[in-house]
């Protein structure tokens, strides 16, 4: 039925679901006006900064104060020793381990925290920190993972001595933290015994940095005689900030108010709780005086949590037309000093066993050891639903090495493996419950798009003039949204989220959700989907975030769970709002409640043209007119706990040429198809996709926090640290198709870390690819200029001839 | 980060005057430029500073000094050397063997293999830097220790040299000094390289 124009106008003056509006967010951004935790001064405001130790693996000796205390401006000096009392030197990680917050003895990593300097102002702080003086006796360091559990290697934790669980299940050796297995191992080494063909890749996904443009940090404030404490804090999760401050301190939750103000930039980083927190927030309880805590780029990098760091072997057993019958993968996993992983609770290696993917694998088994070692800790999802990025790049090199092996176009043999429509939803051999999916339908509008064929061709041709290049393409199944409380939860709470609406007598909202946007456009997409629920204008509906004085209780934002997740609650409830408006519509109309419809912005009467009331009128009435038995106001809340995940997927392709003399890579063509099922702000997907892209880029193309054999972190400046600009970034084509999530309230399925997920592979894959007829099947990131070289310099590409 | 360093430097004066000088802790430190000896606590053990500015950065190490042995017959020094920067962001050990070679015409050289590790912020900042750096330190080091060594006889050469030492700076300063590590790391990318860091 065609739409009438009036219908039209009325509903893009809604500007709902489906609308590339405008963020509005950016006038206050583009203005130099954000308000970020450094922008925050209080009166009577001190300053903290921290002693850090020079040496990966030391006994601290002594720690001498004096000094420090004697500068003018210096309030207070703190140790592990001040700490002690509170019980507060040691804090609970989100993996079940605890961390120091300030060394303890013991220092197990370079740049660890050994003290906190208060003072009047940063420069102050700076200074004393210079003039406290620490004695260490430095210890063997352990920097190689595959040395950890060696039998002599240096014991790390000492405090762990005695525990054969460090809350992720039995462990085997001192450095030891987790074994995690899943999936079916007999069926698995049957596939393989039986198989017609076996291949296997050995690959290491570097330790990388997300390095949000703002580093973390925040203003503590402990008011004395209400013994209530405020922070502003970069949090990307401020409730659970907030249960976790309760947790330690025992100050009541209710008495304890956690503010993440203007955020920029997380991608995992900010998700946990860091010792500069703690120690500002005991310093304020200390000293009754607000205390600000603000890293600066090298402590960020050194000591924040990075991601990845994974020794990943994959091997596929296959039949002879490449029909994958059994995927195993073991990994060696390095979490550094303390286990302070960000991930729901009871999953050690995250949702790693994704890894199965967009295939229709029977077998699959996973196992996957932490190990500690003499490096900053953590293991974040950098732009991706917890460990989600290793999985896809693991089963997408094997997918390619398998392709080689048997002489198989890449294309194709993904196309042979692909979960057909038709099998879903489909339970993985890892047992996750794919909710939808049409990967044929992506993969052959990407192809057509490129002129697959055509690349083809044109790359023999190149390959005859000794010319490299490469063609790479990843058909990944992301699983975000997190999650389920049945099977997620941090710290005992399960991951549901909320959202609190309020609709006021003139028909303006304000709604209030326990997610945090960091650069998503909460504040606008979230309005979109009540503007289309209740058919009032977007720009009538504000979004407040991050407060936790007046947000409902969420988990925050990460994994791409606001829209999955915090969507799903906006769009209940505002559904119960709009029932209940129903009531006071048919009330008004003085008809019975199942006679009147939804209309775009107002309730008719079903076959009475022009007997009807606006979502406005209702409003209105809401608060002095409503049917008899019914409470005044209209508001609802809603706490939404997902019956399952959602799996956006997508196909991208990237075309690189490499020149052989210099191992510079250019990428000619990046081209991202995504589905993350129904559409919100187009242009906002636009924009997500484009960051994960260009975060994809980086990751593949340069980020790297090295350390060398003594323990000594090499990459923590932007000197060494690469943040593509401008100036490097490819192109970006973005297309879609739209598979909606059949669980979900709209449909939705998030979108922001599917570029991430998806791009870092495809580099990888387009410059492995270039090599490919030389025999070549795996390239270690990053592919830097110099790498590439060394490749080529190896198979002596790089000669005259 | 560490680096090894293999280096030798040849001294107009007797094999005899350079084991003298090369036994004398605070007078060999102080051919380092920036450093010195501050206490001696007994002929094994001494205490030490050393300063160095390059750009806008200084850095100050204080230290310990531990004399692991001396050989008479071999010429032979071995000491260990560990310091800490007075900012406690950075850590440096230096393990070194010294010894006095004779060569022909009554001249000698003084022959010296290092290893020197640092850790901290100086790693992760001056790490690509440090084979150079280290190298042009020892080199200043190399000169001062000749030219001690020489100005112990006499005439010429050795009034010579003792103007030399006079007008020695007293630390590693200013911009020839980085001139010179420019012009080293340019030497090693284009020529042959000296010290092998790993």
């Amino acid at each position: 039925m065609a739409a009438r124009a009036e219908d039209i106008n009325r509903e893009d003056a809604l500007q709902g679901i489906g609308c590339s509006r405008k963020r509005k967010e950016d006038p206050r951004f583009v203005q130099g006006k954000g308000n970020y935790v450094d922008d925050i001064k209080l009166p009577g405001m001190l300053f903290a900064d921290l002693v850090r130790s020079p040496y990966p693996h030391a006994r601290v000796k002594s720690i001498n104060k004096e000094k420090a205390l004697a500068l003018p401006g210096v309030h207070a000096v703190l140790t592990a020793e001040d700490l002690k009392p509170l019980n507060l030197h040691w804090m609970p990680t989100l993996a079940g381990d605890v961390q120091a917050v300030l060394a303890d003895e013991k220092v197990h990593m370079q740049y660890q925290e050994v003290a906190v300097v208060i003072a009047d102002d940063r420069y102050i702080a700076a200074d004393a920190v210079d003039l406290v003086e620490v004695e260490y006796e430095p210890l063997p360091v352990l920097v190689d993972a595959h040395k950890a559990l060696d039998p002599d290697a240096p014991i790390l934790r000492e405090d762990l001595q005695d525990k054969d669980n460090v809350g992720q299940g039995p462990r085997r050796h001192p450095n030891h933290i987790f074994t995690w297995e899943v999936g079916d191992k007999e069926a698995t080494t049957r596939a393989f015994d039986t198989a017609e063909v076996t291949v296997k890749e050995e690959m290491y996904y570097p330790r990388v940095h997300p390095s949000p443009l703002e580093t973390c940090g925040c203003v503590a404030s402990f008011d004395k005689v209400n013994e209530h404490l405020t922070v502003y804090i970069t949090s990307q999760a401020p409730h659970v900030v907030r249960t976790v401050v309760t947790l330690i301190s025992g100050i009541p939750e209710s008495k304890v108010r956690i503010v993440s103000p203007d955020i920029g930039g997380g991608f995992g980083n900010k998700v946990g709780v860091y010792p500069g927190y703690v120690t500002a927030i005991v310093a304020s309880i200390v000293l009754g005086r607000p205390v600000k805590w603000v890293e600066d780029r090298m402590e960020h990098l050194s000591t924040t949590a990075w991601a990845r760091d994974y020794w990943m072997t994959g091997e596929l057993a296959a039949d002879k037309d490449g029909r994958v019958k059994g995927l195993r993968v073991n990994v060696l996993a390095d979490h550094g000093a303390f286990n302070s992983h960000a991930q729901p609770t009871k999953w050690p290696a995250g949702f790693f066993s994704i890894v199965t993917s967009s295939y229709d694998i029977p077998a699959a088994q996973v196992k996957v050891d932490g190990v500690y070692t003499n490096k900053s800790p953590g293991g974040v999802a950098y732009r991706c639903s917890f460990r989600v990025t290793e999985a896809i790049y693991l089963i997408e090199r094997m997918m390619d090495v398998l392709a080689q092996k048997l002489g198989i176009d890449k294309a194709e043999i993904r196309r042979r493996n692909f979960v057909k429509p038709e099998q879903f939803p489909y339970k993985t051999a890892l047992d996750w419950e794919l909710d939808s999916g049409d990967y044929h339908t992506a993969l052959d509008k990407v192809l057509a798009a490129v002129d697959y064929q055509g690349l083809r061709k044109e790359q023999e041709e190149k390959r005859a003039k000794g010319e490299l290049m490469g063609i790479g393409l990843v058909t990944f199944t992301e699983i975000v949204g997190a999650g389920p409380s049945k099977s997620c939860d941090i710290l005992g709470v399960g991951m549901f989220d909320s959202a609190e609406i309020r609709v006021h007598p003139t028909g303006s909202v304000m709604a209030r959700m326990g997610t945090i946007t960091q650069g998503q456009g909460h504040q606008t997409t979230y309005a979109q989907i009540i503007a289309s629920e209740l058919g009032l204008s977007s720009d009538q509906i504000q979004i407040e975030e991050g407060d936790t004085d007046t947000a409902p209780y969420g988990l925050g934002t990460y994994g791409s769970r606001s829209t999955p997740v915090g969507g799903a609650a906006t769009a209940v409830a505002a559904r119960k709002i709009r029932a209940k408006a129903q009531k006071i519509a048919a009330h008004l109309l003085e008809v019975d409640e199942n006679d009147v419809e939804w209309d775009i912005d107002r309730f008719k009467v079903k076959g009475v043209p022009g007997q009807e009331k606006t979502m406005k009128e209702i409003a209105w009435a809401a608060y002095n007119n409503v049917p008899e038995g019914m409470e005044m106001g209209l508001e609802a809340v809603d706490y939404y706990d997902p019956p399952n995940f959602t799996y956006p997927f997508g196909t991208y392709l990237c075309v690189v040429d490499i020149d052989k003399y210099t191992g510079q890579t250019h990428v000619r063509r990046f081209y991202a198809l995504d589905d993350c099922g129904t559409r919100i702000n187009p242009m906002i997907i636009d924009g997500q996709i484009h960051g994960g892209l260009n975060e994809g880029f980086a990751v593949a193309m340069g980020q790297e926090l090295p350390y060398d054999a003594e323990g000594n972190l090499l990459g923590n400046t932007f000197m060494d640290y690469f943040i593509p600009t401008f100036v490097e970034t490819p192109h970006w084509e973005t297309d879609y198709t739209v598979t909606p999530s059949p669980h979900h309230p709209l449909g939705a399925k998030g979108v922001a870390e599917s570029p991430h997920v998806g791009s870092i592979p495809c580099f990888t894959a387009a410059i492995v690819d270039a090599f490919a007829h030389l025999g070549v099947t795996h390239m270690d990131m990053p592919h830097s200029a110099y790498r590439v070289w060394q490749k080529l310099h190896e198979l002596g590409l790089d000669k005259h001839s | 980060m560490q680096v090894n360093l293999d280096k030798t430097f040849p001294i107009a004066a007797p094999a005899g005057n350079a084991w003298q000088f090369l036994q004398d802790i605070p007078g060999v430190a102080g051919c380092m430029p920036g450093a010195e000896v501050t206490e001696t606590i007994d002929d094994k053990n001494y205490k030490g500073r050393v300063k160095a500015k390059i750009g806008p950065a200084t850095m100050a190490f204080n230290g310990d000094i531990e004399i692991q042995g001396v050989d008479s017959e071999k010429r032979e020094l071995h000491l260990i050397g560990r310091g800490q920067d007075t900012k406690g962001s950075s850590s440096a050990t230096m393990d070194l063997r010294a010894w006095v070679v004779e060569e022909a015409d009554g001249q000698c050289a003084l022959k010296g293999e290092a290893q020197v590790a640092v850790t901290g912020k100086a790693a992760s900042l001056g790490g690509r830097m440090m084979t150079q750096v280290a190298d042009q330190i020892l080199n200043q080091f190399g000169k001062n220790f000749a030219n001690n060594v020489v100005a112990m006889g006499q005439g010429a050469d050795a009034e010579g040299a003792r103007e030399e030492l006079a007008e020695q700076p007293k630390e590693v300063n200013g911009l020839a000094f980085v001139w010179s590590v420019i012009v080293g790391m340019l030497r090693s990318l284009f020529g042959h390289k000296k010290a092998d860091s790993h």
